[in-house]
């Protein structure tokens, strides 16, 4: 049987075989794997960009206090980025399914258009959900724009909803069943997380605090700007995004206030992406020791 | 002269997966562009077919002459008698303009210009081959490709709709060498994606077609659908039942796969307790499955389409009955959650919804529809239905705080009417309440019965105040409300509905109901736009009832705002321009309009005409006049433009014997004033002038 970490393991090896850089999760809460700065910060720039890691993702007002068999307010993802994107991207993806032991000629698998695009990120890209025998697994997007920056090149980025594929290939009816490893459950790892998590996201967290992490969090982002600490001016972004994901769940978000929180983050990614671009400019400048005269 | 040759020209775009709405405009758009690149340049095939696949955008044209007529080519030089001298031998300026163009001074000749005669250089130009022209024919055409969303990949330099992955391109049996996009054409393509493995030689159309097929591609988007329905009804039929003709659906999946395959699964039968709309969403919005259905009802299994030819080890039919199992319990959890708490008691929850930013919450929405469905209930002359459209409206929007509408959101009012229908509700309030957003789209139907209709109007008109009261208008493309929708759906409602009424006063109701404040321009200035925004969309729908332009134009120049009566003129005015008298009567409004202008002359004196046929005209027109008015007044339109017709012939004698600009200026202002109030008359049905009429041979 196909566990929960034996799935994450399978594809960290076909990635790795495949040229991928395997990062770690990031040590900060965030509502995606593309908002990992090995994905939102490196998609920027010229340099090539290989690769593959895990991350929990968090969507406070996607949880349902452990009952819901398909709905979680953490869940995992394994998100691959490639840059640029190779000619037989889609061939690649569909060798790691075979690594999981599927047999694509077996099966029903469909790459059908869905688009993408994360307003807090002033991101979008181009793509297709992947759907196999009627369930879809996969996210692939070409990365057009991040930061409210065109890219070139372009980035493929490809996530895998983890928990869905497991509970897929198990065949079993609820998230909580599908085997984390041999002998315990998903439900018997993570249940109570969720079960708290709901409960603290909907009931108890307290929204001046979370009002307050994300002023001042936006604030530090700024300084950490003008300081030219690009990367902790990003976290504290992240830290933002977080607090208004909470706030969000907890009510606590009128539809007004929304659009104005949403672009104050968006002003700060797209304020970090900026100044990451510049500083990967400058050393792309200082390596290829261009001609005088180039401009 | 040379025969011409002819040969075949099949050319492959592979990219990645085209998405389905797209694919079809893709397909036709290559093969018009291919052909016109081609004409331009003087080849045109004996027969041009597309095809398409998610995966390919195919061209064959058969017949493509395989080279360019040869043509003579004819540079004008100096005058001839700077060329030639008094001999007709050629002078130094002439032998210098034979170095010049290269040709042997026998070649130069003397041509007739509009400069005189001039000493011109002629030759004869080869004609390109056909495999040069197609060189930069295609990727012109390709470039010129438009799509609703372009993207970047690899470098980031080219654009497409998808990457592009592969080029085919063969002429008579050659490589036709050409590039597109950065790709180089080959001899080679590649089959199915997972069914077939690497890449095949191709030499010609047939030879093409048969390795696909046998490749398991099918190319043929049409023999896809066939071939999907077809299985997918033999499969229904297995189970005991059939499945319902969905068009659209069908040409989506045919759009979706290479290999068009159908699976049946089935879904536990407990589901079959939800409300109907709720499972068959399900299957064929979320899931794009058929359902199938016996004469009983619904039955528990459902067609897949799968990009496969079989499924021996049923993985496909199991994965499918796991997802949808998975999303109809999901559905069900929504369901019984929701119906613990009343349509009512979920009333306050508007309040934190929002509308719009500054148009406010759906509360304040609620408010404007109850009082607005009810004017309109009233306008329409049906205040009989006013308790029942009060009572829809009230909890019309009460199905957004819905868990299932959350969910589905395509079923917002179709959940709110089945909820409403489980707590009682009559008839008609659960129905207006499910209609409530028909129809969705110009090909859906309005909603069933008056109350709803007066509901979807309500909700429409509401919308369309609020956004262009504060300046929300739409813009090219751009159109993020849907109030290009809106408003089409409200006039498919009004024009197909009995309620022949001016709409003006009741948008300029629906205006005044939104807060003071919240307007950002007089409404005076709003209801104009309006009424041009409106316009529009009833051109659109009179277009779709296969109304011609010019018949629109003529009935919306003479009131906009009555929309089922402009529907009965447009219909009245293209049955009677049938008519034999019509041609002259549109010729003779043409030239009233010409000659009368702008002059407002005021009514003619019947002492001052001097001519047999001005008192006849006048004769004619006096006696037309009042039953002209009584036909258009009962809105007897047909019969109306045909009596205005019956004057057709002596306008026709008026304008041949009668010089209307004649010397004496009171004969020729009351010949003017007779014409005024012809037209007058006239355009209280249409402005004949707009129409067009074609020219005599």
């Amino acid at each position: 049987m196909l566990t929960l970490q034996r799935l994450i393991a399978e594809l960290s090896a076909f990635w790795e075989g495949e040229g991928c850089l395997i990062e770690q999760p990031y040590d900060m809460p965030m509502g995606a794997g593309t908002m990992h700065p090995a994905t939102f910060l490196r998609v920027l720039g010229p340099e090539p960009w290989r690769c593959a890691y895990v991350q929990p993702s968090r969507r406070p007002a996607d949880a349902r206090y452990g009952e819901n068999p398909f709905r979680l307010g953490k869940h995992l993802q394994l998100q691959v980025v490639l840059k640029p994107s190779p000619e037989d991207v889609q061939n690649m993806y569909l060798r790691s399914l075979e690594r999981l032991g599927i047999v694509p000629s077996e099966h029903d698998i469909r790459f059908e258009e869905d688009n993408w695009e994360s307003p807090t990120l002033g991101a979008w890209g181009v793509g297709w959900q992947v759907v196999m025998d009627g369930m879809e697994i996969t996210q692939f997007t070409y990365f057009q724009q991040a930061g409210g920056i065109d890219l070139a090149p372009i980035t493929a980025e490809i996530t895998y909803g983890l928990e869905r594929i497991a509970m897929f290939l198990e065949k079993v009816n609820s998230i909580y069943d599908v085997m984390w490893n041999e002998t315990l459950s998903y439900g018997q790892v993570r249940r109570q997380d969720e079960v708290e998590l709901s409960r603290y996201g909907f009931e108890v967290a307290d929204v001046d605090f979370h009002t307050l992490l994300f002023e001042r969090n936006e604030a530090e982002a700024k300084r950490a700007l003008e300081a030219g600490c690009v990367r902790p001016a990003y976290e504290a972004a992240l830290a933002c995004s977080h607090a208004f994901n909470i706030l969000d769940a907890r009510g606590a978000v009128s539809a007004t206030d929304r659009v104005g929180l949403i672009r104050r983050v968006r002003d700060l990614a797209c304020a970090c992406a900026r100044a990451y671009l510049a500083e990967r400019l400058a050393v792309a400048s200082e390596t290829t020791q261009p001609e005088p005269a180039a401009v | 002269m040379r025969a011409v040759k002819r040969q075949d020209f099949l050319l492959e775009i592979r990219t990645e997966e085209i998405p389905a709405p797209v694919l079809g405009a893709a397909r036709e758009d290559l093969k018009t562009r291919v052909t016109e690149e081609l004409a331009e340049q003087g080849l045109v095939p004996e027969s041009a077919e597309s095809l398409a696949t998610p995966r390919r955008l195919i061209v064959i044209l058969r017949g493509l002459p395989d080279k360019q007529e040869d043509k003579l080519s004819e540079v004008l030089g100096p005058p001839a008698s700077v060329a030639f001298d008094a001999e007709g031998k050629l002078t130094r300026a002439g032998e210098g303009f034979a170095r010049a163009q290269k040709v042997d001074p026998s070649e130069l000749v003397v041509v007739e210009t509009p400069r005189g005669k001039t000493a011109a250089a002629r030759r004869s130009v080869a004609g390109r081959t056909a495999a040069e022209v197609l060189a930069e024919a295609v990727p012109r055409a390709v470039s010129t490709l438009t799509f609703p969303k372009t993207m970047r990949w690899g470098s980031g330099e080219r654009v497409f709709v998808r990457p592009i992955r592969g080029l085919l391109a063969i002429l008579g049996g050659q490589v036709a060498p050409m590039e597109v996009l950065g790709v180089p054409s080959s001899a080679f393509t590649s089959g199915h994606r997972v069914l077939s493995d690497g890449e095949f030689a191709v030499s010609g159309v047939e030879d093409y077609l048969g390795k696909l097929r046998s490749h398991g591609v099918e190319p043929d988007g049409e023999a896809r659908r066939v071939l999907i329905l077809d299985a997918a009804r033999q499969l229904a039929r297995e189970a005991g039942g059939s499945i319902e003709s969905d068009a659209d659906l069908a040409a989506t999946l045919a759009d979706l796969v290479e290999c068009p395959g159908v699976v049946r699964g089935s879904f536990a039968e407990e589901f079959l307790e939800l409300p109907e709309e709720i499972t068959t969403t399900a299957m064929r919005t979320h899931q794009k499955y058929l359902p199938v259905r016996s004469t009983s009802g619904l039955l528990p299994h459902f067609v897949a389409v799968m990009d496969n030819r079989e499924d021996p080890k049923g993985f496909i039919a199991r994965g499918n009955e796991w997802v949808l199992n998975a999303r109809l319990a999901d559905a069900r959890f929504f369901y019984d959650d929701d119906v613990r708490q009343s349509l009512e008691s979920r009333l306050p929850e508007l309040a934190r919804l929002s509308f719009h930013e500054r148009l406010g919450d759906y509360a304040g929405k609620t408010e404007r529809l109850e009082k607005l469905s009810e004017s309109i209930a009233r306008a329409v002359g049906r205040a009989d239905l006013a308790p029942a459209v009060r009572a829809a409206a009230r909890l019309a929007k009460t199905d957004l705080t819905t868990k299932m509408v959350r969910e589905f959101t395509d079923l917002q009012g179709v959940v709110g009417g089945i909820y409403a229908r489980r707590e009682g509700y009559p008839d008609p309030v659960w129905k207006a309440i499910y209609d409530q957003y028909r129809p969705a789209s110009a090909s859906d139907d309005p909603p069933r019965e008056a109350p709803g209709a007066i509901l979807s109007l309500a909700d429409r008109l509401d919308t369309l105040a609020g956004f262009f009261q504060i300046g929300l208008v739409p813009t090219g493309s751009k159109d993020p409300y849907g109030l290009r929708r809106a408003a089409y759906g409200a006039v498919a409602i009004i024009a197909e509905s009995a309620w022949r009424l001016d709409w003006r006063p009741v948008v300029a109701g629906a205006l005044a109901l939104h807060p003071q404040g919240v307007a950002t321009q007089a409404s005076e200035e709003t209801l104009v736009e309006l009424q041009a925004f409106f316009a529009e969309r009833l051109r659109n729908f009179l277009e779709r009832r296969g109304h011609s332009y010019d018949e629109i134009s003529a009935v919306l120049s003479v009131d906009v705002w009555n929309f089922a009566d402009v529907a009965d003129r447009a219909a009245a005015l293209s049955e009677a321009r049938k008519g034999t008298d019509f041609r002259s009567l549109i010729l003779a409004s043409k030239r009233i309009r010409n000659i009368v202008g702008d002059e407002r002359p005021g009514p003619p004196s019947p002492e001052l005409y001097r001519e047999d046929a001005e008192r006849q005209l006048a004769g004619d027109f006096l006696q037309a006049r009042p039953v002209i008015g009584r036909l258009a007044s009962s809105r007897r339109y047909r019969e109306g433009l045909e009596m205005i017709a019956s004057i057709a012939p002596s306008l026709d004698r008026f304008f041949v014997e009668v010089l209307v600009n004649c010397p004496e200026e009171e004969l020729r202002r009351n010949r003017l004033a007779l014409l005024a109030s012809i037209q007058e008359e006239f355009s209280r049905l249409a402005d004949f002038s707009e129409i067009v009429v074609e020219k005599d041979r």
